[in-house]
């Protein structure tokens, strides 16, 4: 077990950011923890890198405990943080030298530079690189030690859709050599294509836990389906195996229900004894992104950051 | 190199680059000095520039100490610079040993440039031995780089950072003699200037360089001064913080206060009478 969190919580002054996280992750894969601003996600990667103490419940990492043995652990761990800054006038090579330096062994800089393709801008100032650019370096010398486990805080917020999908490469890389990754992300669709697994929290607990593909499956969201028949169809049928008729879209008849499996069979029945054939048939399973939908709700969009 | 110190050599390097590459900073620590050289040279001390020097030098190493490093602190704990160090291996003593470096080698400039401009432009002269008014500017601005960065700590942004340092530049520089001359103070002033720690550095380096006195007649001084630097090595080490929302160690932080406090009481009743109180020529 590479983390292991066992009823952390922590709270600042009357707010709970964490009310009692129960978590194990192994090595290996990409995690991510998904959740809306607020819901704690930050405070629970800062616990996992000793910037925070937890107000009771145990944590370790890569078997060691963040807060006691934080120099031995960061010699192991990586770590981009949400809220940084460069030393704005020592260039991309010159800032890879100095973090290498603080780290018993490290990578050769120009490997790292590969690594988040950052090679033409190797002798420029942080202060003249693009957003883009600036986060892949902030990657990139979270990355100098060759650290067996990754931890990014919304690596990919406030990037332009081509340097997102430049990071995303990034980290299937790192995935590929072994590594493990936790990042946190308010985007859906990076935690539905780059996940192993998905954590979700909300108001700093547990909502849901799985691969994508298993939360999706596990949703109890309706999905949608269309047919379109070779002539006049009685949906009565289906509307009696429990599922909603939509009325009409275009020349196909549009139904939504709980449990596809079922209405599909169904459908199949009811073609056969009315004597119908299918030229038609498209169905919409949620997607993750429903499933978040449905365990976040109501929380408001921006609800103001948990105070420091 | 120890673990403790490990990457202490190149993250005194990558300050100075900063430094070094900084159009504010060179401002800062190269023209300022300058503008007050000439300002002291041609319009306060007109046809004695050697009576300035020891004022002049005190005047650099103290805004160079408070401004200049209490300012670097702050500004690189409140952007965040300094969470990127905290998640690598790298000990707060490194960085308060690599901040205190880079503030040695900076002030070295700053001093260094003075002394070669102004004895380049006004031909001053030193009475007493060069290395022992070396040594003494060194300890000066050993003592002061401490004292900015207790500053440093203590300031919770880059707002109260410069009330900080502003409060205590004014009667460092104007209650001890490196402005004004102190013979010209009024004599109350004369008895508060006993209580300020940059008195026993303008005191020493007149001691040697205008009157030629070696190192066991400025004892004095020289060991209020290496005091002031004990208690700010001590009270920095215990007063560093990565980021502002982490507690201040008030406990430290009002000791440092309370010995200071007590050294330059006891300084200002044990110590005999500053000699730069009698006007120059004056037996």
């Amino acid at each position: 077990m590479i983390i292991q969190a066992r009823g952390l919580r922590r709270e600042y002054g009357d707010t709970v950011a964490l009310q009692g996280l129960d978590i194990e992750i192994e090595a290996g894969g990409v995690v991510g923890i998904l959740g809306p601003n607020g819901a704690g996600k930050t405070t629970f990667v800062e616990t996992l890198e000793g910037l925070r103490e937890p107000t009771s419940g145990s944590v370790s990492v890569l078997g060691m405990d963040p807060t006691t043995q934080g120099k031995a652990l960061r010699e192991r761990l990586g770590v981009q943080l949400q809220k940084t800054a460069l030393p704005t006038e020592l260039t991309v090579r010159e800032m890879l030298e100095l973090f290498a330096s603080f780290y018993a062994s490290a990578l050769p800089s120009d490997s790292i530079l590969e690594k988040v393709d950052l090679v033409p801008q190797a002798d420029q100032k942080a202060a003249t690189l693009s957003g883009g650019q600036q986060q892949r370096l902030v990657v990139g010398i979270a990355l100098i030690h060759d650290p067996e486990l990754v931890i990014l805080d919304e690596p990919t917020t406030g990037l332009d859709p081509k340097a997102r999908r430049d990071l995303h490469g990034v980290i299937r890389e790192l995935r590929e050599q072994g590594r493990t990754i936790l990042l946190t992300t308010h985007y859906i669709e990076e935690a539905e294509h780059l996940c192993d697994r998905v954590i979700m929290i909300r108001d700093g607990e547990i909502v849901a836990d799985g691969t994508p593909f298993d939360l999706v499956g596990q949703s109890s969201e309706s999905s949608t389906i269309w047919i379109r028949v070779d002539g006049p169809m009685d949906p009565a049928p289906l509307v009696a195996a429990g599922v909603e008729e939509l009325g009409q879209q275009g020349e196909h008849h549009k139904f939504t229900t709980t449990d596809p499996t079922t209405t599909v069979l169904a459908l199949g029945d009811m073609l056969r004894s009315q004597g119908l054939r299918l030229v038609d048939l498209r169905l919409k399973r949620p997607t993750l992104e429903d499933v978040y939908l449905e365990l976040m709700g109501d929380v408001p969009e921006d609800l103001a950051e948990v105070p420091r | 190199m120890s673990r403790a110190l490990r990457g202490l050599g190149p993250l005194t390097r990558a300050y100075l680059l900063q430094s070094f590459r900084s159009g504010t900073a060179i401002f800062w620590n190269l023209v300022f000095p300058m503008v007050w050289l000439f300002l002291f040279g041609f319009v306060f001390y007109r046809g004695n520039p050697s009576l300035m020097m020891p004022g002049l030098f005190t005047i650099t190493l103290i805004s160079g100490a408070f401004f200049g490093v209490s300012y670097l602190m702050v500004s690189e704990r409140e952007a965040g610079i300094l969470r990127l160090y905290r998640v690598t291996p790298v000990s707060a003593l490194t960085v308060v040993l690599a901040n205190a470096i880079r503030a040695m080698v900076v002030l070295s400039i700053s001093v260094g440039a003075q002394a070669s401009v102004g004895w380049l432009v006004f031909r001053y002269e030193v009475t007493g031995s060069l290395v022992l008014t070396f040594f003494i500017m060194l300890l000066g601005g050993a003592a002061f780089v401490p004292l900015g960065m207790f500053v440093g700590s203590v300031a919770e942004d880059m707002r109260s950072a410069p009330a900080i340092s502003n409060l205590l530049f004014f009667p460092l520089v104007f209650g001890s003699g490196a402005a004004l001359p102190a013979f010209m103070l009024p004599g109350w002033l004369q008895s508060v200037m006993r209580m300020i720690p940059s008195s026993y550095l303008v005191e020493a380096l007149q001691g040697v360089m205008l009157r030629g006195y070696g190192l066991a007649q400025l004892a004095g001084p020289i060991a209020v001064l290496l005091l002031t630097l004990v208690v700010g090595a001590w009270v920095n080490s215990r007063l560093f913080r990565w980021e502002t929302s982490e507690p201040l160690d008030k406990r430290a932080m009002l000791t440092a206060i309370v010995v200071l406090t007590l050294l330059y009481v006891a300084a200002a009743m044990l110590a005999p009478a500053f000699e730069m109180i009698r006007p120059p020529g004056a037996p």
